[in-house]
């Protein structure tokens, strides 16, 4: 299974066309068929592209909605941690 | 736009327009829900389905109540609605509550307004916390509406065996939490 850093993650925004993937606990996960992951934006305060490990506890939802998506990979020992900086 | 208003809320420390996006998204997720619960209603016959279509009906008229009482916060905050009715619907906050593939099915029906109302349940609730002791006004709506999805939750978790929910169904009147941002 692919590994990737976080930098790679990054390049899988889900923007213009490109599939759009997270990370949560280590896993990286494809939301691209997501119809709430569109453009690669999550209700107004996530993106793909990045590690939402910290973000997720403060969701109204748990990772039972993530789980749901193929597993496309794993975060790069170390490479873990919320990318976010809008906490959400 | 209601400038100062706008500022109050970003000087408690809400970014607004990460807030205006929400609401936008939200109302999209109402009005489409209106749609589409509009389809589900029509589809609920028969002696299981007539059973639903009253509670389904009410959330349906509720759900087009959050809209209206929506729009006009997002305006007030300097938001606007999208010109393209497509793009409003693409970016509703919740999927799609389309009928089932068997129509007669009104168990996947049921499970289709219960996963409608428990995405709405997740949004207000986030809204919610976004502006609990800092946009008072955008608060006391979201937590109106909030009022409202967790009883349509209720109404129809109660068919699907998850047990009482304590709740019971309107006598006549609609969106008793709501209303007062429909005067």
């Amino acid at each position: 299974m692919r590994e990737f850093t976080l930098q790679e993650l990054a390049e899988f925004d889900g923007r213009d066309g490109r599939p759009a993937y997270v990370a949560y606990n280590g896993k990286v996960y494809d939301v691209t068929e997501s119809f709430l992951w569109r453009g690669g934006r999550h209700q107004a305060m996530h993106d793909a592209g990045r590690d939402l490990t910290e973000a997720l506890e403060l969701a109204p939802h748990g990772p039972e909605f993530l789980e749901k998506f193929p597993v496309v990979g794993m975060l790069k020992e170390g490479g873990e941690g919320d990318a976010e900086d809008d906490g959400g | 736009m209601a400038k100062v208003a706008r500022e109050m809320v970003e000087r408690a420390g809400v970014n607004v327009d990460q807030l205006l996006e929400l609401l936008i998204k939200n109302a999209a997720a109402e009005l489409t829900t209106y749609y589409y619960y509009t389809i589900l209603r029509a589809n609920l016959i028969g002696l299981q389905g007539e059973s639903l279509k009253e509670i389904a009906e009410v959330a349906r008229i509720e759900d087009r109540n959050h809209f209206e009482a929506l729009v006009p916060r997002i305006y007030e905050l300097g938001g606007k609605l999208p010109d393209d009715m497509v793009e409003f619907h693409n970016i509703s906050a919740c999927p799609p509550a389309r009928l089932p593939e068997d129509p007669n099915d009104v168990m996947a029906i049921l499970k289709v307004l219960v996963e409608a109302e428990r995405c709405a349940v997740r949004g207000y609730t986030q809204i919610c916390n976004m502006t609990a002791g800092k946009d008072h006004r955008t608060y006391d709506l979201a937590l109106a509406i909030l009022n409202e999805e967790i009883e349509h939750e209720s109404w129809f978790s109660e068919f699907l065996g998850e047990g009482p929910s304590g709740h019971f169904m309107r006598r006549g009147e609609t969106s008793p939490f709501v209303s007062k941002f429909l005067k």
